[in-house]
């Protein structure tokens, strides 16, 4: 999934650049991490955790404006000189090229001396200084040094109000362990901070590093410990949806390799759902897309032709597009040389073996297509026409498609031929299960809208009151009516 | 390491090599060696231990499973296995590697396949490289065996089970031969109305007619000898049956969702 976080930036980069030139100057970002630190406050102190939410909302598009300057205007202008925090911040930042005017603004901020700050704006900030030093190959090192030194910070502090920003940073020292290449050294750490999580029913927290730890086993290729950790932990209901598309991704990705291609098929679509547009993530659309062709086709299913024609698709899933080609047509030439042209891609995507499972499949809707076509047909065609490499493979090949019920009809072997019976029709409790399904997942959706829902505390007192004063104001001129003094001009037109 | 643990290593080595292997006498001193080991702290190493030491112990549990496969103890070999995986993945990059290794992975291939564990035998087969699948023999032989079993290519198995790349794989052979032939039955119990004796002898790889009848009385098949066929009893046309219960319930949960829209 590297290229899942990667890719997003270098496309959005072009994007942006075309958006922000017409806007009418959008706010300078030491001004929004100014704002933000402002919202985080209030937050701890209202007790309100949805004001941090929404300065988390903004991360990804700040992280792209964001650069040494900003983030040391940013720390100069929040925290005054002589305190702690301000040393600690600033040494992880290159020093500034130019001090005269830095000093200038030191002066101006110190001057409405503001109270001590919580500990969470410093954290927020950490989180934006870590960002931005993965950002560049020179400074990951002094990345994993800054995570470490986070870590040790933030648990203990231990603060609720620090969970929403805790996630973030946790998910922030994974990819600063990544990119060190020291994933699976980070593995105990990263557990025993589930751990902790999961006791102070931290679920922000906790699902990130669920996902994390999901991310550093699948990378290591440990599918067995994945299936292990996804077994003896629950994962929050109350996750944010991202966190959720990840933990689907990952989980449909072990049950692709556990052969449990239903589940798996019901988990990447999840996935897709819960993802961001396809235009702000590619990356992760792209990924899941990858696998859910793969295990669309293993399941049998052809998936949609439109699908490889989405704009972001298009060029990332054309490998696929061929292998589903060869699928269909049922052609094991088509298919083996589909698969040492795209080998490589494959291989980084890591879907190289799920895809070598599926010749049997190229076998399967072969002769799905021979029975259809065929009443009676001989092996040896069969044989032949599958490319098989003898006749009595075909016989047993075909003896187990009939027992796995891909179709209907019998073998005679004394003439050496296969008939085939008549299909099923389309109607039956099938219909009326899928029916069932999509009723259950449309009434599903609406609960759970409903459950999101949020009503604003006294916001209905307010409605009262204006409702109070309209029905005061029509008193008032129905009194006025009846005394009779009203003009006829104020009446308007109508009258 | 004590002395007294050298030793005994030493006398494994000797009756591990000799021709032919004395298993008896292994299967004495590996217990002994592995209380040795434990009280070495080499069973499952923890953080500062010597590497010789390690490489001596993965040594051990190495025979100790081959050993276990000889003596066809297949559980013991299973507890030789997920000792040695530490040996294999947590210290792979810090230990010389063992030219035992993918003798024993593949064993371990194998035996899932024979056990039909097919999601167990991918799961495994996911923590290893793509190149060494391709490459090794020891790796490649289950590979195969596992694809053609799924294709349904079943002669191919029969005839690969000959090739098998170490002495130690033909002993799951026979075992899984037993999962083919079962495997073949039920689907000639799907395919065909009835069957020649002579064919279906050689459709499931009898080499005799008895074998073939005590098999067929196991499945209950009827066997007419006068005119030498198998008849396959057809599993009855399928009735279409209404789901009765599961149709009220389905019901009643959408009356009551709705109430609650509404």
């Amino acid at each position: 999934m590297t290229d899942v976080e990667m890719k997003p930036a270098e496309a959005k980069a072009s994007d942006e650049k075309k958006k922000e030139e017409p806007k009418p100057a959008p706010i300078s970002p030491v001004a929004e991490i100014k704002i933000n630190v402002a919202l985080i406050d209030r937050a701890v102190s209202t007790l309100e955790p949805r004001f941090t939410h929404r300065v988390l909302r903004t991360l990804t598009a700040l992280r792209k404006r964001v650069d040494d300057s900003v983030l040391r205007d940013a720390i100069v202008d929040i925290y005054p000189k002589d305190n702690p925090v301000h040393k600690a911040l600033l040494s992880w930042l290159p020093s500034a090229p130019a001090s005269s005017d830095q000093s200038m603004e030191v002066d101006s901020s110190t001057k409405p001396s503001q109270p001590e700050l919580v500990p969470e704006a410093e954290m927020y900030l950490r989180l934006l200084i870590l960002q931005h030093l993965l950002k560049s190959e020179d400074t990951q090192e002094k990345a994993l040094e800054l995570a470490n030194e986070t870590v040790e910070k933030m648990q203990s502090l231990n603060r609720r109000s620090m969970d929403a920003i805790a996630a973030k940073i946790w998910y922030a020292v994974d990819r600063a362990y990544e990119l060190a290449g020291e994933l699976s050294d980070a593995r105990p750490l990263f557990l025993a901070a589930q751990r902790t999580a999961s006791l102070r029913s931290d679920e922000e927290a906790h699902a990130a590093l669920i996902n994390c730890l999901l991310r550093s086993y699948i990378t290591y290729n440990l599918y067995d410990q994945a299936d292990k950790l996804v077994s003896k932990t629950t994962f929050p209901p109350s996750a944010s949806n991202s966190q959720f598309a990840r933990y689907h991704y990952y989980l449909g990705r072990i049950r692709a390799v556990q052969l449990n291609y239903s589940e798996a098929h019901t988990n990447l679509q999840q996935a897709i759902r819960r993802a961001p547009p396809p235009k702000t993530a590619p990356g992760f659309y792209q990924a899941v897309h990858k696998y859910f062709v793969v295990v669309e086709l293993l399941m049998g299913d052809i998936p949609d032709r439109t699908l490889f024609r989405h704009v972001v698709l298009e060029k990332a899933l054309t490998a696929y597009f061929e292998i589903v080609k060869a699928v269909r047509t049922g052609s094991l030439d088509n298919f083996q040389a589909t698969l040492q042209k795209h080998a490589a891609q494959f291989e980084e995507d890591n879907t190289y073996t799920l895809i070598i499972r599926l010749r049997q499949n190229v076998i399967k809707t072969g002769i799905r297509r021979l029975s259809l076509s065929y009443s009676r047909i001989s092996l040896r065609d069969i044989c032949v026409k599958l490319n098989l490499d003898s006749e009595e493979d075909a016989e047993y090949i075909v003896g187990k498609a009939i027992r796995d019920g891909v179709i209907e009809g019998r073998i005679v072997h004394e003439k050496g031929w296969m008939e085939c019976g008549t299909q099923k029709n389309g109607y039956g409790p099938e219909v009326s299960e899928v029916f069932g399904r999509r009723i259950a997942f449309c009434l599903d959706l609406h609960n759970q809208s409903v459950k999101a829902m949020r009503y604003p505390l006294n916001a209905h007192r307010k409605e009262l009151a204006a409702a109070e004063g309209a029905r005061e104001r029509e008193k008032e001129l129905a009194k006025e009516i009846q005394d009779g003094d009203l003009d006829d001009e104020d009446l308007g037109p109508d009258f | 390491m004590a002395s007294q643990l050298k030793t005994l290593y030493e006398e494994l080595g000797r009756a591990f090599y000799s021709k032919p292997t004395d298993l008896k006498k292994c299967s004495l001193l590996l217990p002994k060696l592995k209380l040795g080991l434990i009280e070495a702290g080499l069973l499952l190493p923890q953080s500062d231990v010597n590497l010789g030491d390690l490489v001596v112990a993965r040594d051990i549990l190495e025979v100790g499973a081959f050993v276990s496969i000889r003596t066809r103890d297949v559980p013991s070999f299973d507890r030789y296995f997920s000792q040695l995986q530490t040996f294999y993945t947590d210290y792979g990059e810090s230990l010389p590697p063992s030219k035992r290794e993918y003798p024993i992975r593949g064993l371990n291939l194998i035996r899932l396949l024979t056990q039909n564990r097919i999601a167990d035998f991918h799961t495994t087969l996911e923590s290893i490289d793509s190149d060494i699948i391709n490459d090794n023999p020891f790796i490649r032989h289950p590979v195969n065996l596992e694809r053609w079993l799924m294709e349904g290519s079943y002669s191919k198995v029969w005839n690969a089970r000959e090739e098998a790349p170490a002495e130690e794989y033909k002993f799951f052979v026979d075992s899984l031969m037993g999962t083919i032939r079962n495997e073949i039955a039920s689907c000639e119990e799907a395919a065909y109305e009835s069957l020649p004796l002579k064919d279906a002898a050689t459709l499931l790889f009898f080499t005799n007619q008895s074998e073939l009848l005590t098999f067929a009385q196991k499945r209950g098949w009827q066997v007419d000898l006068s005119s030498s066929t198998i008849t396959f009893k057809r599993t009855g046309e399928e009735k279409m049956e209404i789901p009765k219960q599961r149709l009220i319930a389905a019901s009643l949960a959408y009356a009551r969702e709705l109430e609650q829209i509404v």
